[in-house]
């Protein structure tokens, strides 16, 4: 599809889904250039926002960090996403299996490229990293991506409706763990000492 | 043949108890959505006694856990009981005592927690009569499950009834360790243990209530109406034989990871903390068997929204039991502990488990039982999608806002000083609190839609009279004759 | 497969299920329960703890009606940052005589086992009628009924102290002859106060037992 430009999956999703399914949607050269653009967008986003405005958890202060922290957490986050990303289409083609899909795993990495691609442009929003800021702004992108995935994958992947609303759920309950693991493991990294200073 | 000419199996009980809890979800999750607002508001209790945040909270958890999730829990044992024993309930007068005095005992129960009288162990609130109370109907609730079972016609206990059946006896021994005490007046008396001792036991009992009620309990459940629902047997027989032993050998240690770095021994900390995560085995294994159960029968989801409402269930299932063990390791813990990420997590569970697979069974039980298709698909549709979108809006409100909480308690600044206040943390969440206020409202406004449509459904209709089927010569359980070892084909529930 | 076989067994005998589950599920708690029980260090009182007297009683019983530790912990963890905020951490040996409890699970507000003399009883009485007069962020409800009653009316005081003393809290006959004197004329708002006010004090820093641990 020659107009699949940038931003196409934002306005109109609808009909790309059935571009990925045909196979037409996102080349390879096409995905090679998207992916890592969208991938990198949020820890950039981050690491410009903790150095302009600082870490700002509710109303106190900001918390400024020094630069090589700034790196290393935007490097861990890149690399969370990353995880994230190729983990989940990783998850998603065990799974698909059982729910019938028979598509290459470039209909995967189409479909959560654009699953995903709300919330990789929403992240801009951590350029000022206020924690509820960020909430706001980021839980109903998140909404949408979800709606996006249950509308699109039954039509991507080529399957009836109702093995791509089990599928769906799967992967939400897939991408809950995944997400609180991560809380998680930042968590348990505060208490070893990387991160923010806590004192346990 | 001839024997179950007369008989119909007895669900009449199970109606009306699925109309309890239906009420009883409203009311307290109602009560729920006000102590929402009093986190925004504080001053909407208006110098109330019975409104004041201390003593309505308990009356939103114990109106869910003994209000909605028992009644739900007693309606669908009754029902699957029946079923899988090929037998009307034993003593169906019993089970109509039960029903009853249960809904008393939780009104009587909710207006004494307003008056104040409360013994102040979280799920263990109740004072003493009601305690008594509760000890007997549980007796009467056990002597009707287990006398069904005792009497049934096919040999064979479906592995549902194992899990109600350890619902039963756990629960009864965790009651009436933990609530041993010593009288004043009605509404006051002292623990029989004191200080740490008493945290020890209390935690064992508040945290295996939620392994044996809301999680054992609600397994079986999963375990008649899935299959059931889905026609088709459980993906793994040998799966559930397995996960259930270690489930009830392994949740039962848990209950001192919600002590953690408090002035208990160290040693028993640890314990918690690894018997916990060993406990990720069997709840993950009970997830699996269920997904693959209904992946083989996507076909019904077409016209159906109940069997929607137990996979996502299934999907909050395995995110709670995940997210549980990983907040009992001791390093995460020391962040999540105290904080709003505890109240998140208990409503991933709360809302995503238990209420969405009670909804399901509901929307599927309830037009079944008289005989009625369900009001309107439309409406259970649209309840899937509130329901969902309100119990992730729920999540993530309260783990962004639980764990900056638990991070600034913490956080110091290079000297070592403090970086925040009290004040000035507890100020940040009220951001976070206006977001859980909207999911819950949405959640809330959901569950008012099913109970609507579940009263339309229902309303002027009696149940449909329901015979026991013949069971299966080679199933037969024949009393008079000695146990002989047949082979059986496990994993279906009878008909 | 032979387990499974045997299970078999296990599976079609109603008696033999209950009793499987109920040994199964008691492993556990005997493991973990009666040692804990039996362990003096747990119900051995600190050097200065010491009974509540009948107006500290009335006012824990108070603080447990309200449901204060609903949003209030009285457990302070061996963290540095919780031992700056709130005082010196929570021993065993301080809560031997508190039935039940009252560690909470939450703190919606401050950890309260060390507010004993942090603030002015005066202070205190202002906040618990309207938090937001002191503290203007403050989402605590306010307790105005407190005042108004009477602390004698907040449960039969020698009935109380009787039952404690049943289970080895040291009560002299006279601590039990004149509760409900000290009662006479207090309000349940100071009796309140004066448990919050001797909350954490049984605790002396410089006979603190063993130095923090590598907590």
């Amino acid at each position: 599809m020659q107009k699949a430009n940038f931003f196409y999956p934002l306005f109109r999703p609808g009909l790309i889904f059935t571009e990925i399914a045909k196979g037409n949607a996102f080349s390879s050269p096409a995905l090679a250039f998207m992916l890592p653009v969208l991938l990198i967008l949020p820890p950039l986003f981050l690491w410009l926002g903790t150095g302009m405005f600082g870490w700002r958890l509710g109303s106190a202060s900001p918390l400024y960090m020094e630069n090589t922290v700034r790196l290393i957490i935007s490097l861990s986050y890149f690399g969370a996403l990353c995880i994230g990303f190729f983990g989940t289409v990783y998850i998603a083609q065990w799974m698909g299996s059982t729910y019938g899909v028979k598509k290459s795993s470039r209909a995967y990495f189409s479909l959560l490229t654009v699953v995903f691609f709300p919330i990789t442009v929403a992240s801009i929003a951590h350029i000022y990293p206020n924690g509820f800021f960020n909430v706001l702004i980021l839980l109903p992108t998140l909404i949408w991506c979800m709606s996006l995935l249950y509308r699109g994958l039954p039509v991507a992947l080529e399957i009836p409706p109702e093995r791509g609303m089990l599928m769906s759920t799967s992967l939400v309950g897939w991408l809950l763990v995944g997400a609180v693991s991560i809380l998680g493991i930042s968590v348990g990294l505060w208490t070893v000492g990387i991160g923010p200073s806590i004192a346990v | 043949m001839s024997q179950s000419n007369q008989e119909i199996y007895h669900d009449a009980v199970v109606k009306r108890l699925i109309q309890f809890s239906v009420f009883w979800v409203i009311i307290a999750m109602g009560a729920g959505v006000y102590l929402a607002a009093e986190f925004i508001w504080p001053t909407i209790d208006f110098g109330q006694f019975w409104l004041s945040f201390g003593r309505l909270r308990p009356v939103h958890t114990n109106g869910i856990i003994f209000g909605f999730g028992v009644s739900a829990l007693m309606a669908t044992a009754f029902y699957s009981v029946q079923r899988t024993s090929h037998v009307p309930l034993f003593m169906p007068k019993l089970a109509w005592f039960c029903c009853y005095a249960w809904q008393l005992l939780v009104i009587l129960g909710a207006i004494s927690l307003l008056a104040g009288w409360t013994s102040s162990k979280e799920y263990a609130e109740l004072e003493w009569p009601f305690d008594i109370a509760i000890a007997i109907i549980w007796v009467c609730f056990g002597v009707v499950f287990f006398g069904t079972i005792a009497t049934r016609r096919i040999r064979p206990i479906y592995i549902s009834n194992w899990f109600y059946g350890g619902l039963i006896i756990v629960i009864a021994m965790l009651h009436i360790v933990n609530n041993l005490a010593i009288p004043v007046t009605f509404g006051k008396s002292y623990s029989l243990y004191a200080g740490a001792q008493d945290a020890i036991v209390q935690w064992w009992y508040g945290h295996n209530a939620v392994g044996f009620l809301l999680t054992g309990g609600f397994l079986g459940m999963l375990y008649y109406f899935l299959p059931k629902h889905s026609e088709q047997p459980i993906w793994s027989y040998r799966l559930s034989v397995i996960s259930f032993w270690a489930f009830t050998y392994s949740y039962i240690w848990a209950g001192p990871h919600h002590l953690h770095y408090n002035s208990i021994p160290e040693w028993v900390q640890s314990l918690g903390m690894v018997m916990s995560l060993i406990l990720l085995a069997p709840s993950w294994a009970t997830m699996i068997n269920g997904i693959m159960t209904v992946s083989k029968a996507w076909q019904k989801l077409r016209v159906d929204p109940a069997l929607k409402f137990i996979v996502l269930s299934l999907a909050f299932y395995g995110l709670a039991t995940f997210e549980g063990p990983m907040m009992a390791i001791r390093s995460v813990n020391v962040v999540s502990h105290f904080t709003d990420w505890t109240i998140g997590h208990v409503h991933s569970g709360a809302l995503g488990w238990n209420a969405m697979i009670t909804y399901g069974t509901f929307y599927f039980l309830v037009p079944k039982l008289v005989g009625q298709p369900l009001h309107s698909i439309r409406l259970a549709n649209i309840h899937f999608w509130l329901a969902l979108s309100g119990t992730i809006l729920y999540i993530l409100s309260m783990w962004a806002g639980g764990v900056s909480q638990g991070l600034m308690w913490l956080s110091v600044d290079d000297y070592g000083q403090l970086s925040f206040s009290f004040r000035e943390i507890m100020a940040s969440m009220t951001s976070y609190y206006g977001l859980r206020l909207i999911a819950g409202l949405i959640f809330f406004i959901g569950t008012i839609l099913m109970a609507w449509n579940l009263g339309m459904t229902m309303r002027g209709r009696n149940t449909v009279p329901v015979t026991p089927p013949p069971v299966p010569e080679k199933f037969r359980l024949d009393r008079k004759a000695g146990k002989d070892e047949t082979t059986i084909a496990p994993g279906v529930p009878a008909a | 497969m032979n387990a499974l076989k045997l299970h078999r067994i296990l599976e079609q005998n109603t008696g033999l299920l209950i009793f499987g589950i109920l040994f199964i599920s008691s492993i556990g708690g005997l493991v973990q329960i009666l040692p804990s029980l039996n362990d003096e260090t747990l119900s051995t009182p600190t050097m200065n703890t010491r009974v509540y007297d009948a107006v500290e009683l009335t006012g824990r019983d108070i603080y447990i009606r309200e449901g204060c530790h609903v949003c209030h912990s009285q457990q302070i963890r061996p963290l540095v940052a919780e031992v700056e905020r709130y005082g010196p951490y929570s021993r065993s040996g301080e809560f031997v005589y508190d039935r039940p409890f009252l560690w909470g699970s939450k703190r919606t507000g401050p950890d309260l086992h060390r507010i004993g003399g942090k603030y002015s009883d005066q202070w205190h009485e202002t906040h618990l009628l309207n938090p937001r007069a002191v503290v203007p962020e403050s989402i605590m409800p306010a307790y105005p009924w407190l005042s108004e009653r009477p602390a004698s009316a907040a449960g039969d005081i020698q009935r109380k102290m009787q039952v404690l003393q049943s289970m080895g809290h040291p009560y002299s006959p006279e601590d039990i002859n004149n509760a409900e004197a000290a009662l006479q004329g207090l309000t349940e708002m100071e009796a309140l106060i004066r448990y919050l006010q001797m909350l954490g004090t049984s605790f002396d820093a410089s006979q603190a037992d063993a130095p923090m641990e590598g907590m």
